[in-house]
């Protein structure tokens, strides 16, 4: 049996870029809707795609995100029973007790009546802000976001190594500071307590800093950072940084009501941005250090970046033709209307989890699984040649 | 002692002070917008605009990472950064989940004032970054948290040089404010999300005029997050005051050491005292 993903590619890592485009799309889809079917909707496809393309054995990033979404969505509730909407409606539930307050609180209110208008806004936008929660999890759970360091421009690429070395250096930390506390230990002290783990704060600072020297000196010998931009990019660089920003600020305050007009705002706003990562982006082609085993951009990194265009231009466009269903109105409170269209565009952002190359750790495991019931030997590869096929057993690197 | 000039980690370029000074209020207008908007103005009607300033900040936050190390970095300031912003990412996921009590900031406050301005906003970014990464936890409130934490390193760097007894207690007294001020600004970037259903008195109104703002979220943060900023603020000071004097000795020692291409120079009157600038 092959399954689509196979036909397209062999089992792989999909590029990380191309996962963080797909759930970021996704999630902006989900900014522009309140309706609370389609929003689950999303949510669904998210995690449907989190289980059928996570690599076997990372860490699921997904289960973080949702008790964050929960928690943003039971917060919201109960501030608005706790202290009351301006939503307005005529649907009274309850008639909590209301506590009366000092008069410099002036238009705060504590308990009193909860509405159903009020207490369903509530839920909507908690539900939105819990969908994009759920998008970004879902791009933490399918590419860890180390990954995407190796695909920092020219620009930042000191920044990333620093924080490389960082991640690098944070298990030897544990292991230092366990070390210091074995040596006081052995010298009589309890090793436990408030007391012990301050004197612990010194040693580790020193060691690690004396490792950081050593590791500057190894790389200053290996000549580390001699290979750099050249100065009339950097100067480039620096020229469009400022005039980016100052067009952000410029459209900013016309964003904001300010003395610039506010038909020009959103325009020089966009236009300072992308000035800005142009900025970024400088000197990236005449960068000259060369890349270990980049991930390749194929055929399927292109699917799904296209499945996560599709939600958003479709639900845009309903947007602006005012198609009904995606704002649903709360007064008065009615259920709201799910359109086919909509529902259907949300669906395609779940072609990854078919299309999508399956991760190689999976793929294997699902095929030694099918591979398991004695078939005769001719059919299908013995799991020992797949094992030794380098590229498979390539994990996350 | 305030770092001098040329003691700082990284080169303070006329270009960062435009770059930094330009961010800064974009930065703060981010923050604080709900506090600003007009109420005819297109963000204080539209569904998503509250959305527009996570894009925004972390695009910005880059392009300020990268002018600020671009051709100033070397291995040097990569390696000590590298080792700071991974004690800082320790500290952060060892104190994940015990409400409020932070104890990166004692490393913000303290690492920024040695690595002086640049270096300190980019090891609070880098801090917090690691942080994430380690835990997988890079969401829209990332660019927000890397850049209130750059600024806490940076206004470590920026306070006034003095004795240093004084500066044993001025630090105290910063990391106290810092600790408050950045709850107090971390919850300013979702407060708007809250949006139209947020409780009437505690929410955000984009109509309303800016005291009454101010006080709405008076009301909302006093509710909500100053049982969680007080315990980070006092936390902060109480280690500043404890191990202020060993750990910036520690730092400081480390960077002079670091200095690989330091000019030898020979003076009669000090040649015994500068022996230890080729030790490395």
């Amino acid at each position: 049996m092959t399954t689509a993903a196979d036909l397209l590619s062999r089992p792989r890592l999909l590029h990380p870029v191309a996962w963080w485009i797909w759930g970021l799309l996704l999630a902006a889809s989900a900014t522009r809707m309140t309706n609370p079917f389609l929003l689950l909707l999303i949510c669904a496809i998210v995690g449907c795609v989190v289980l059928q393309r996570k690599e076997v054995g990372t860490r699921n990033a997904l289960g973080l995100f949702i008790g964050i979404a929960l928690l943003a969505v039971v917060v919201r509730v109960a501030m608005m029973v706790l202290l009351g909407s301006s939503v307005g409606g005529r649907i009274t539930l309850v008639t909590l007790p209301e506590v009366p307050l000092p008069h410099w609180m002036a238009g705060v209110q504590l308990g009193g009546p909860v509405m159903l208008a009020g207490l369903l806004d509530a839920l909507y936008t908690g539900l939105q802000l819990a969908a994009v929660l759920l998008c970004v999890g879902g791009c933490n759970a399918l590419a860890d976001p180390r990954r995407l360091l190796r695909y920092v421009p020219a620009t930042l690429y000191d920044a990333g190594t620093a924080i490389v070395v960082a991640m690098t250096y944070v298990p030897q930390l544990a292991e230092d500071a366990a070390s210091v506390r074995r040596a006081r230990r052995l010298r009589g002290h309890s090793g436990r307590g408030l007391r012990e783990l301050a004197a612990l704060v010194v040693p580790v600072l020193e060691n690690s800093l004396e490792r950081s020297i050593s590791l500057a000196a190894s790389m200053e010998s290996r000549g580390y950072g001699r290979v750099t931009l050249d100065r009339s990019a950097r100067r480039r660089a620096t020229a469009l940084t400022i005039i980016g920003l100052a067009g952000v600020l410029v459209g900013l305050f016309g964003l904001l009501g300010g003395p610039t007009p506010a038909s020009l705002g959103l325009p020089v706003l966009v236009g300072g941005l992308v000035i800005a990562a142009m900025a970024l982006m400088t000197g990236a082609r005449r960068d000259q250090r060369t890349p270990y085993r980049r991930d390749p951009w194929g055929l399927p990194e292109t699917l799904v970046v296209l499945s996560g265009v599709v939600p958003l231009a479709v639900v845009s466009v309903g947007l602006r033709r005012g198609w009904s269903g995606i704002v649903p109105a709360q007064v008065p409170a009615t259920l709201p209307h799910v359109s086919v269209a909509i529902a259907l565009a949300l669906l395609v952002a779940a072609v990854p989890a078919v299309l999508a190359p399956r991760t190689p750790r999976r793929a294997e495991r699902e095929d030694r699984r099918r591979l398991r019931p004695p078939t005769d030997p001719e059919q299908g590869p013995p799991i020992s040649s797949l094992r030794r096929d380098p590229e498979l057993s390539r994990s996350k690197a | 002692m305030s770092p001098r000039r040329r003691d700082e980690l990284l080169v303070w370029r006329w270009s960062s002070t435009v770059t930094m000074t330009l961010m800064t209020i974009v930065g703060f207008l981010s923050f604080t917008w709900p506090f600003f908007v007009s109420s005819e103005s297109t963000l204080a009607t539209s569904n998503d605009a509250p959305w527009l300033f996570p894009v925004l900040v972390g695009l910005l936050c880059l392009v300020l990472v990268a002018q600020l190390s671009g051709g100033t970095m070397d291995a040097k300031s990569v390696a000590v950064l590298g080792v700071l912003a991974a004690m800082g990412g320790a500290l952060r996921v060892l104190s994940a989940g015990t409400a409020g009590l932070e104890p990166l900031f004692f490393l913000l406050v303290l690492g920024g004032r040695v690595l002086g301005r640049a270096g300190g906003f980019l090891l609070g970014a880098f801090a917090i970054t690691t942080g994430a990464f380690l835990t997988s936890g890079v969401g829209p409130w990332l660019p927000f948290q890397m850049f209130a934490a750059g600024w806490v390193g940076m206004g470590a760097a920026m306070l006034p040089a003095v004795r240093p007894r004084l500066e044993r207690w001025m630090l105290t007294a910063y990391g106290l404010v810092a600790g408050l001020a950045y709850g107090a600004i971390m919850n300013l970037w979702f407060w708007p999300f809250l949006g139209s259903s947020a409780p009437s008195g505690a929410g955000f109104a984009a109509t309303a005029s800016l005291a009454t703002q101010l006080q709405h979220y008076a009301v909302f943060y006093g509710l909500t997050s100053l049982g969680w900023d007080l315990p980070r603020g006092v936390l902060t000071a109480v280690l500043v005051l404890l191990a202020c004097h060993p750990v910036l000795a520690a730092l400081r020692r480390a960077l002079r050491r670091a200095a690989f291409d330091a000019a030898p120079t020979f003076d009669v009157r000090t040649s015994r005292g500068t022996s230890e600038d080729f030790v490395g």
